[in-house]
């Protein structure tokens, strides 16, 4: 970076004014003006000329006021001037006798072309000191405009990519041109084009490498028209808050030969500081989200290793209880104390190897990663396999099945369906008396296949009825009631991935009831009840 | 002990599960040799010539399947699959590369038995005798009758095929596409929800509680079983 250029004079900024984003049309539209002036007063002189029999000459001078007024408001201050030294003029040419020369016979008419140059030309400036003002007032009102589209469009915005999108599509409709962003990267600070308007504009590559550079170092603009590296095609503005510059704009402009006017740039800066503070918010909501985050599953690591440790522990203790026990005195037990012992040892596998399919599910509905391998299924079907799976576990309570024929079949993934009711199952046998009745049953209501497994435990509190299907959530009750409280917030998972819904309440006499349901699509095939001819024999 | 001495091939990578094989299967009567890797089976499947081959799918040198494959190529000894629960498409493919059952892990050893005696017993009795008995339940194929506790039951045909195909292999696992194939034909393997459909009405007309069957029993994702009294 040898040459860091030279302050640009002030008639080089009004050159690139001129010549700039605000020409070429303003030099046209005074042209017209100076024209118009001069047609106004030659059509004042031809009015004044064909009335003139019937009016005193000083009422003539009095329309030449007219295009001094109409030029005055809406050409400006030169027009406006330039009207009244002709109105002058061709007064004095055409009325002031001798008619038809500059000469004046009568003095009072000097007081009189004195007067009108005086009520010419204050007329002029106060007029283009209004027009200046609205003028003023408009690029005000565009501006603010602006300001307020872009920060409306990035306020609602909570991902970063999306506000700089909006930026740098703003920047591009006000200055006509390509505008890309250019920041450090979240991992590597290697910088990186991250958004650009048009999306398909690249405005980052080895050329622009030192002039982005410099201004996210410098915290200052660079590039074409600015002080420091002037000859490069692009424009760089920092992207800039609390004094750390978060980003370079990079800026194209369409012309090769434009340069933006100082109010263009003072709205660059200004949408630059929109964005800047967009990029902050969006940034420590991101941080702030992380840390609820991290909280939060470090309460849930905490619950986890909690409950893992009690339920593998209870099952293993069992297990290491009666194998221990069987080792070491051989002959001290008899034949149905040995079996007593062995079956604990089973049931204990067992009930770990379940704890072990809740674990591997609650992983996958966790990390996001449960693919559902539908297939059309009976529910009859599923639960057929699920009472077979924990026949042990639901010894001695007697089962209501209650499946009418004919129920539409289900899209679902049996083996996670088959786990809901093997939690359901295993709550209802452990919460309630043993020999109690269990009941399953399902029918069809409302688009859905609804299954409900009813126990007589003792109710639940209608005030923890809502948290039994939060994480970890266990009533408080006997506490020599094993659980993970796994069970139910994983059932809720499945059911809800299926598209369906569980719910609990209790039943009027005693007891609870857990219903889900899963929707019933399309039948793949219409039901053939008999459809089929019966044979005999 | 339906088959004493029958040669009985283990092959498993993890050392607990061949030491538990190894001493509970010859207290049946088999006798058994093991392999802790797939190549190792291979050579020792050559040599050993086993009756039966209990394989665990998740071996680090080779890939199950493939080893049903190499066994096949020059073999038609029964193979049981050892398999976990989640990995029902495991099961599906060693049992479409030529497997002839599977017991998923952890396993109990009476289920692992029942599944040998079946598969030696379709080994060693490849015939089918027309009149099939399974409990209360009489499948006479000759006649194309079925009794339940001595009365005829009225089936539809679809329905008697179904049950035809599933007492055929009675105590082995068929999959959903081998019913579908041998029941509807060839392009008819997508289909399962009218083999749903068909088997809960079976289910109905032999079960004696048709939500909790006993007779046809369903492998969650692979496919059913008829389970009969042995």
């Amino acid at each position: 970076m040898t040459d860091l250029g030279h302050a640009p004079t002030e008639a080089e900024r009004e050159r690139f004014t001129a010549a700039g984003a605000a020409s070429p049309s303003p030099r046209l539209k005074r042209a017209k003006g100076y024209l118009w002036s001069v047609l106004g007063v030659a059509v004042i002189t031809g009015v004044g000329w064909a009335i003139r029999p019937y009016l005193d000459i000083t009422n003539v001078a009095l329309f030449y006021l007219l295009p001094v007024l109409v030029a005055a408001v809406r050409w400006g201050k030169g027009p406006s001037l330039l009207a009244s030294f002709l109105g002058v003029l061709a007064f004095d040419f055409f009325f002031v006798p001798p008619v038809f020369s500059f000469s004046v016979s009568d003095v009072k008419y000097i007081f009189t072309f004195v007067i009108f140059l005086i009520v010419g030309v204050v007329t002029a400036s106060m007029a283009a000191r209004i027009r200046n003002e609205l003028e003023k007032t408009r690029q005000e009102e565009k501006r603010t405009l602006a300001l307020y589209s872009l920060s409306r469009q990035i306020a609602a915005k909570a991902d970063l990519d999306e506000v700089l999108k909006a930026f740098a599509q703003t920047v591009a409709e006000t200055v006509s041109g390509q505008v890309s962003i250019v920041m450090p990267g979240p991992e590597d600070e290697a910088l990186r084009q991250v958004a650009a308007y048009p999306p398909d504009a690249v405005l980052y590559g080895d050329k622009e490498r030192a002039v982005v550079h410099w201004v996210l170092e410098h915290g200052k603009g660079a590039g074409r028209g600015t002080e420091t590296l002037r000859e490069a095609t692009e424009l760089v503005f920092p992207v800039r808050a609390d004094k750390v510059t978060l980003a370079a704009l990079v800026i194209k402009l369409e012309s090769q030969r434009d340069v933006l006017s100082s109010d263009q740039e003072q709205l660059i800066e200004a949408f630059a500081n929109l964005a800047a503070a967009a990029i902050i918010r969006v940034r420590l909501g991101q941080e702030a989200e992380k840390a609820q985050w991290l909280a939060e599953s470090e309460k849930l690591h905490k619950a986890l290793l909690d409950s893992i440790s009690h339920d593998l522990r209870t099952p293993l203790s069992s297990i290491t209880g009666a194998v221990t026990g069987l080792l070491a005195e051989k002959n001290a037990y008899d034949d149905a104390a040995t079996k007593v012992l062995l079956d604990t040892i089973k049931e204990g596998a067992l009930r770990m190897d379940r704890f072990v399919a809740n674990l591997l599910d609650m992983t996958r509905l966790q990390s996001g990663v449960l693919r559902l391998s539908r297939e059309w299924w009976d529910v009859e079907d599923i639960v057929g396999v699920a009472l077979r799976e924990m026949r042990d576990t639901l010894l001695g309570h007697p089962l209501n099945v209650d499946i009418p024929a004919g129920l539409p079949l289900v899209n679902a993934d049996f083996g996670l369906i088959e786990h809901v009711l093997i939690n359901l199952l295993e709550n209802a046998a452990k919460y309630s008396r043993p020999e109690s009745p269990i009941t399953i049953s399902a029918h069809e209501s409302n688009k859905s296949v609804v299954v409900i497994v009813a126990d007589s435990s003792p109710p639940i509190p209608s005030s923890e009825r809502q948290h039994i299907f939060d994480k970890f959530y266990r009533l408080r009750g006997p506490s020599d009631v094993g659980g993970t409280g796994l069970g139910l917030s994983i059932c809720k998972g499945i059911v809800e991935a299926h598209g369906g819904m569980i719910w609990a309440d209790s039943l009027p006499g005693s007891g609870n009831r857990f219903t889900f349901s899963l929707p019933v699509s399309d039948q793949p095939f219409q039901r053939q009840e008999g459809g089929e001819e019966g044979r005999h024999g | 002990m339906a088959d004493p001495s029958a040669k009985v091939l283990v092959v498993d990578d993890e050392k607990q599960i061949r030491r538990v094989l190894e001493t509970a299967l010859p207290s049946h009567g088999y006798d058994v040799a093991s392999a802790a890797s797939g190549f190792e089976a291979l050579n020792r499947a050559a040599t050993f010539h086993p009756d039966l081959v209990v394989l665990d799918l998740g071996l680090p040198d080779l890939d199950g399947t493939e080893i049903i494959r190499r066994l096949r190529e020059w073999t038609e000894v029964p193979i049981i699959v050892l398999s976990v629960r989640e990995d029902e498409k495991d099961k599906i493919k060693a049992l479409d590369a030529g497997a002839d059952d599977y017991v998923t892990k952890p396993f109990s050893m009476g289920e692992l038995l029942a599944r040998m005696r079946v598969a030696l017993r379709h080994a060693t009795r490849p015939e089918a005798e027309p009149v099939l008995t399974f409990g209360d339940l009489v499948v006479d194929l000759l006649h194309r009758k079925v009794l339940l506790k001595g009365e005829e039951l009225h089936l539809t045909p679809t329905e008697y095929e179904i049950l035809k195909y599933l007492a055929l292999q009675a105590g082995k696992v068929v999959t959903h596409s081998q019913v579908l194939r041998a029941v509807w034909g060839p392009n008819s393997e997508g289909e399962t929800h009218y083999l749903r459909i068909y088997v809960a009405s079976l289910r109905r007309k032999i079960e004696a509680d048709h939500s909790q069957p006993s007779l046809i029993v369903t492998e969650p994702g692979v496919g059913y079983r008829l389970v009969g009294k042995e």
